[in-house]
């Protein structure tokens, strides 16, 4: 599906997956005993567990039973939250030698670029990465590129049908970048549709967001505001560009 | 207000307690709707806490006397509980409350729901306390300004427990609470008190509860002064209040919600110099002073979220004590009836949790908000 | 008496009448005619044909925020060129900010701008004009003057002085259409469905005895209802209020669908939406699923438990009556068209930002009302259940529905404080000027999402706890078995219920909480799948072995099982939260919460409504009528949900008036096929909506023509089923012996019921019974 990212692709799958056998142990068991053990007027079976106005019935339990219906969604969950933990590691890995290493040093001889790349499981690695900030307000976004030379961060404006003038964001591939966050009014927050990743800009609290633009980024995609915010919320829009 | 036939007494009118419960009434529908009207008529009177004038001003008053009115029919229907031997009260059937009075257990169930009322009260100040840099490290940490306010915490308990004086309505109100805790106690004790004579009971009962009443208006008039009076000392005492001849209201030091540019000549290097206090020589201030990189002077300060918490979370105390006050009226006059026997000293039970309940509070608020 | 309720009645319809005047008195724009008409009246003469005033280059219709360069001029009149004065003008934008290019112009603010004194001696001045970032109707009002103002003139410089005016207006990218607004839709919606309301009442009540039917009847009866500390009618007015609510949200939700239906629709402005998905929600949550389950509570819970009534009665009605003025207060908003825009979420600090609509303080004030109302009624449930069970009826032979019951009410009354102070903190900044939110002032945004998420999630599982009990009984009794694992089912309940206060951290994910936090509440999330697993294997296994009889309740509850699983399968992929930071705020989420919300909370109540209303009214409920609304409603709700997962997936965002298609990958937005299934879902829910109907209808046909029920219909075991159909007033019960009054429980099973446990015991020995302390002072 097109606006997923690497990251959630993997994991979704492997929800699916899931789903599909506890829907299907579900779905099953009830479809066959919604046909199995039916009666027109309830007695087709003896009454087994006694029951009777104003007598609190038998007990009708099995305890090996419901151990087992304890435990098995228990493992489940215990590999679910397993298989949830790398990349979720890797989306909030630290800005000091995580998995996208430190800050680049641009006057390193050594420093060729994040020179990001993909493992199996989808998580992006990369060698440095680069700082630029995002600040919300009602009702539009404001990058910052800092430093960064034009080559690896730009920003303008654009006009788009509906959305009027937005405001773009221009990345380049095979980098990757730290968002520093704020907000000056209420909460907002950005929705990088194609990175599959937003986080609030909360008024006065700093918070980050990792953009790891991998190779095979769309070249253009859609920031859209996720937090409620007021009137204009639903074309508080922006433009993420992918560039080469 | 015609008794008819059937077991029907008036929805208004006094209960039939004889007959058990459930009765009609109109109190709770009258009461609802007067919540509505204030509720709606504060906000149309004041926004953002500017007077929009007085057109809404009326109503307010409208709701208040419909939520008054609401009380007087719950009470006249309440009145000839307990007397003449109209008693009414459910025991409970279940485990593990088994021949407990129902309403104990309803009382304590609430006192619940109130716990929680003023914990979250609690973490709104707490969140706001230890989040927010206190005002006294931000001026000797020199990172101010003359002229523009910085946004800090000043605890109310940093003018409050600044002088004997000052906290001298805090600590009254303590005692007043405490002692009135016990005096409802006595008032119950007489109640339940069998080999006694009527009279002597009804009296008893009475006076009591009209202490516990006279502590709890006290309890709020020493609010009152505290917050918006202030009080004049007697002249030897000057000497004892750094020379000043009176106790200033928290309202005329200018701790208010919307103090955005409070002063306060602690936080002033001139006034500390000319009354020979001097600053912490550890302090950074100091050093900058020194040094010549800091100029000194007086820190503004933005003190709103201080304020607010201090006298939200005091105000909400100070409504309970209201509340009590409201209903320690009626039953001082029900008191003085001979409404309470001990057949029906529970009621006074009840009301004695709730007290109980609001001196604890208090207990609570004084240490952290008066004194830390 | 008459007398007395007539003041009662002209008291009440006073107090609305002013409230719903004030809130519009003070909504109007004012002070904007004023400016405008005055004009450049500078020189006092009067209006002239012979000036012809332009404005020039305005679009069509404007982009959101472009800035246009409008030039503004006139010709004819007494100007003369070459003088130093030849004229002046000035502009009125109702919307968008006006500016100045250069010296000859002036902002007065930023709707108007006039001449400077450098450029009087022009006929024409440029300005700036920027549109607004919303769909607006934009006015423009220009005024200028032609004046002959020669150097040496005698009358300050001009000899002649004409004025005229033009007007031009324009609209946004989406045109705002004046003629139906949704609002007055909404109204008269609400209007007549209060109408057709009261219509019923009052055929209810003739068809009760057509002979009385007289004011003199008709108004004591109507004072009883409003008075009355019974149980059951308190529980039927709350039943009538819920799905009076529930049909008032389910119009809001078929406006928001209509403008949803296709992309880019003009149906209803950013504005009005905003409003609707706010009152959509706290409406359906605080003023459909509450009361609905405090129906079924207030029915069924002295019934369940053997009591004659619930421990304190006039609480009870207390905690009704709050209700109906809170919803007054809640929907004041609306009436003067500024309802609350904030969600009901509610988040800070936007809730208490100027930007906010002024209903959003009535908004709060009616949900603080609400918070009262469930607070008593906490009090009141718990208290019964603690003290009024009958005797032999220990903890662990409550009925399931009971003890949902419980759990609900053990969740909601320890959360909902929490909610209260923070709704109180909204309404005092908002009124007083108080600073809990204020951000300048070191206020902190997350602490509201703290003490609302603390209620709030709790608060969810109060709405579908219920359900499951109701679930449980409906399920075994259908069966004809006693529920699978009954104590398995208790413990998962109130596994549940401790759950819950620690896993509201997930709706924060993506907050700016602690990572710390979030990751632990990510551990707990996923917990949530463990008792509930436990229940949904629970009703599953309760059909093996038993004979299980369709009936419609019998459907409900097995429509609910596959609903309400799908929708716990759904909510697993939330606590992944590198899953989650791309769902949240999306479709998906909305799919998920209506698949537990209505397939779960919903479908339950149904479930309860099938099952209880022979036992509750006397009389029994077609059938035929029932299978055909579970079929049609069925259908049509997952037609309605279903497809709201994918558009999620694509990228369809929560809480936004209108998405765009669109063939380009390129662009981002959804795919072309996204605008077919917004259209499906819009016509399923519409059918969805409509065929709730039959329900309606199947219970105005039963009360008329509908044949009495008996004691038992479905077999049930519990005490409900030993009184009467419908039960006596005042309630007693058919005891063994033929006579009637409060019942014994007894078990079948071989151990001694009634024997408390270690807990107990040890609880009951803090305990000093009443009894004793009197006997103790004797």
């Amino acid at each position: 599906m097109s606006v997923m990212t690497p990251i959630f692709e993997g994991l979704w799958d492997h929800y699916i997956l899931w789903s599909v056998i506890v829907g299907a142990i579900a779905f099953g068991w009830l479809y066959h005993h919604s046909f199995w053990f039916t009666s027109k007027d309830g007695e087709k079976v003896p009454n087994v567990d006694g029951l009777e106005v104003g007598v609190f019935p038998k007990h009708n339990d099995d305890m090996r039973l419901e151990v087992a219906w304890t435990i098995l969604p228990f493992l489940l969950i215990v590999w679910l939250t397993y298989y949830s933990w790398e990349p979720l590691d890797a989306m909030w890995t630290s800005a000091d030698g995580g998995v996208h290493g430190y800050e680049c040093d641009y006057d390193d001889p050594k420093y060729t670029g994040s020179n990001n790349s993909m493992n199996s499981l989808g998580i992006i690695k990369s060698d440095c990465y680069h700082v630029i900030e995002i600040t919300g307000q009602q009702w539009f976004w404001s990058f910052d590129c800092l430093e960064l030379n034009e080559s690896l961060c730009d920003t303008g404006t654009e006009t788009m049908e509906v959305y009027g003038s937005v405001p773009v964001l221009s990345l380049k591939k095979g980098e990757t970048y730290l968002a520093v966050m704020d907000s000056i009014d209420v909460t907002h927050a950005p929705w990088f549709q194609h990175l599959g990743t937003k986080e609030d800009t909360v008024p006065g609290m700093e918070t980050t967001l990792w953009l790891p633009i991998s190779d095979d980024m769309t070249e253009e995609s859609m920031v859209l505001c996720a937090e409620y915010c007021g009137d204009a919320h639903s074309i508080m829009a922006a433009k993420l560009v992918a560039h080469n | 207000m015609s008794q008819d036939d059937h077991h029907h007494p008036s929805a208004w009118g006094p209960h039939d307690w004889n007959h058990g419960a459930p009765h009609n009434s109109w109190a709770p529908f009258i009461l609802s709707m007067g919540v509505a009207i204030f509720l709606f008529a504060l906000a149309g009177a004041y926004e953002w806490g500017e007077f929009q004038g007085w057109g809404s001003v009326p109503l307010i008053f409208v709701g208040l006397g419909v939520v008054g009115f609401s009380l007087l029919v719950w009470w006249r229907q309440d009145m000839s509980f307990g007397m003449n031997g109209e008693v009414f009260e459910p025991k409970s059937t279940g485990t593990p409350f088994q021949n407990i009075d129902i309403r104990k257990v309803a009382m304590w169930v609430f006192l619940m729901s109130e716990m929680m009322v003023f914990t979250s009260l609690f973490s709104t100040y707490m969140r706001y306390r230890f989040g927010i840099p206190n005002c006294q490290t931000v001026f000797e940490s020199g990172e101010w300004v003359e002229g523009t306010a910085v946004t800090c915490f000043e605890p109310a308990s940093h003018l409050i427990a600044s002088s004997w004086f000052h906290i001298a309505p805090g600590a009254i109100n303590t005692f007043a609470l405490i002692i009135s805790s016990f005096t409802i106690v006595q008032a119950l004790r007489y109640a339940k008190m069998k080999d006694i004579e009527e009279d002597v009971r009804r009296r008893k009962i009475t006076r009591y509860l009209g202490t516990t009443w006279f502590l709890a208006i006290l309890f709020l008039t020493m609010k009152m002064i505290e917050w918006f009076l202030g009080f004049p000392l007697p002249d030897f005492l000057h000497e004892f209040n750094h020379g000043d001849s009176s106790i200033k209201s928290l309202y005329a030091e200018g701790y208010l919600i919307n103090a955005d540019h409070y002063q306060h000549h602690a936080y002033d290097t001139h006034y500390l110099e000319s009354h020979g206090h001097g600053l912490d020589h550890d302090s950074e201030l100091y050093a900058m002073m020194e040094a010549g990189t800091h100029p000194g002077g007086h820190m503004m300060a933005d003190i709103q979220v201080s304020a607010t918490t201090f006298y939200v979370t005091t105000g909400t105390h100070g409504a309970h004590v209201f509340g009590g006050i409201i209903g320690l009226s009626y039953m001082t006059l029900k008191a003085a009836k001979g409404g309470y026997t001990p057949d029906n000293a529970v009621s006074i039970e009840y009301f004695g949790l709730y007290w109980h309940f609001v001196d604890l509070v208090w207990v609570l608020v004084f240490p952290f908000f008066y004194l830390y | 008496m008459l007398k007395a309720r007539s003041k009662v009645a002209i008291m009440t319809l006073v107090a609305i009448a002013a409230m719903l005047a004030l809130p519009s008195a003070q909504s109007r724009p004012e002070g904007v005619s004023g400016v405008q008409e005055s004009g450049c009246m500078c020189h006092g003469n009067l209006p002239s044909d012979s000036v012809v005033a332009s404005i020039d280059g305005l679009p069509q219709s404007y982009n959101y925020s472009e800035e246009y360069e409008i030039t503004v001029s006139f010709q004819g009149g007494p100007t003369q060129e070459g003088n130093v004065n030849q004229g002046g003008f000035h502009l009125w934008a109702s919307e968008g900010t006006l500016s100045v290019n250069d010296a000859t112009a002036q902002v007065f603010n930023q709707n108007e701008v006039g001449h400077t004194d450098a450029g009087n001696d022009q006929v024409s001045w440029t300005v700036t004009w920027t549109a607004p970032a919303t769909d607006k109707n934009v006015d423009f009002v220009l005024h200028v003057n032609s004046v002959n103002g020669n150097e040496d003139g005698a009358a300050g410089g001009s000899t002649g002085d004409m004025w005229s005016k033009a007007t031009v207006s324009l609209g946004g990218p989406i045109e705002v259409l004046e003629a139906a607004d949704p609002f007055v839709v909404l109204g008269v919606l609400i209007i007549v469905s209060a109408s057709l309301l009261a219509i019923t009442l009052a055929y209810v009540f003739y068809r009760r005895d057509p002979d009385a039917f007289d004011w003199d009847n008709f108004a004591p009866w109507l004072a009883d209802w409003m008075t009355s500390t019974d149980h059951k009618k308190i529980g039927t007015l709350y039943f009538v209020a819920g799905l009076f609510f529930l049909g008032v949200g389910g119009i809001m939700a078929m406006i928001i669908r209509i403008q949803l239906a296709v992309p880019g629709n003009d149906f209803l402005t950013q504005e009005q939406y905003n409003q609707f998905f706010t009152l959509h929600g706290t409406t359906m949550i605080f003023l459909a699923a509450m009361p609905m389950i405090n129906g079924f509570a207030n029915w069924m819970i002295p019934l369940q438990l053997g009591a004659a009534d619930l421990a304190l009665p006039r609480i009870n009605a207390m905690s009704f009556w709050l209700q109906p003025f809170a919803a007054l207060l809640i929907f004041t908003g609306v009436f003067s068209g500024h309802g609350a825009d904030t969600g009901w979420t509610g988040y800070a600090p936007y809730v208490v930002s100027e930007g906010a609509h002024h209903g959003t303080t009535m908004w709060a004030a009616g949900q603080i009302m609400l918070v009262a109302s469930s607070t008593l009624t906490g009090i009141n449930f718990l208290t019964t259940m603690a003290v009024m069970r009958a005797p032999g009826m220990g903890w662990m032979q409550m009925p399931l529905f009971s003890w949902s019951i419980l759990v609900a009410n053990v969740m909601l009354f320890l959360s909902i404080p929490a909610f209260g102070v923070g709704l109180i903190q909204v309404y005092l900044d908002r009124v007083v000027g108080t600073a809990f939110y204020d951000i300048a002032a070191g206020g902190d945004p997350l602490l509201w999402s703290h003490l609302f998420w603390y209620f709030g999630h709790p608060e969810v599982y109060v709405v579908v706890v219920p359900s499951f009990g109701i679930i449980s009984e409906v399920i075994a009794t259908s069966s004809r078995r006693s529920v699978f694992g009954y104590r398995s089912m208790v413990y998962a309940m109130a596994g549940i219920g401790i759950v819950a206060f620690i896993v509201y951290g997930h709706h924060m994910f993506t907050s700016g909480m602690s990572p710390t936090l979030r990751f632990v509440t990510m551990l707990t999330t996923m917990l949530v799948a463990v008792p509930t697993g436990i229940k949904v294997f629970n009703w599953l296994m309760t059909m093996h072995g038993g004979s299980l009889v369709y009936r419609t309740h019998t459907l409900w509850a097995l429509g609910f099982l596959v609903t309400f699983t799908l929708g716990g399968i759904s909510g697993m992929f939330f606590p992944s939260i590198a899953m989650d930071t791309h769902l949240h705020e999306s479709y998906f989420v909305v799919a998920h919460f209506h698949y537990v919300l209505v397939g779960g909370t919903v479908f339950g109540f149904f479930s309860g409504i099938y099952y209880w209303w022979p036992k509750a009214t006397g009389k029994m409920l077609s059938e035929k009528l029932g299978v055909l609304h579970f079929l049609t409603a069925f259908v049509s709700y997952n037609a309605l949900f279903w497809p709201m997962h994918r558009l999620g997936v694509w990228g369809m965002t929560r809480r936004h008036h209108t998405y765009f298609v669109t063939t380009e990958e390129a662009l981002g937005s959804l795919p072309m096929e996204a605008a077919g299934w917004n259209m499906f879902i819009t016509v399923s829910g519409f059918l969805f909506f409509f065929s709730n109907f039959i329900m309606v209808f199947n219970m105005i046909a039963s009360s008329i023509r509908g044949e009495d029920a008996p004691d038992d219909p479905w077999g049930g075991w519990s005490f409900e089923w030993m009184t009467s159909s419908p039960p006596p007033a005042h309630t007693l019960y058919k005891l063994d012996d033929g006579s009637w009054g409060i019942p014994t429980l007894r078990d079948a099973n071989e151990h001694i019921a009634n024997e408390p446990g270690w807990l107990s015991t040890w609880f009951g020995k803090l305990l000093v019974s009443d009894d004793d302390t009197e006997e103790a002072a004797h």
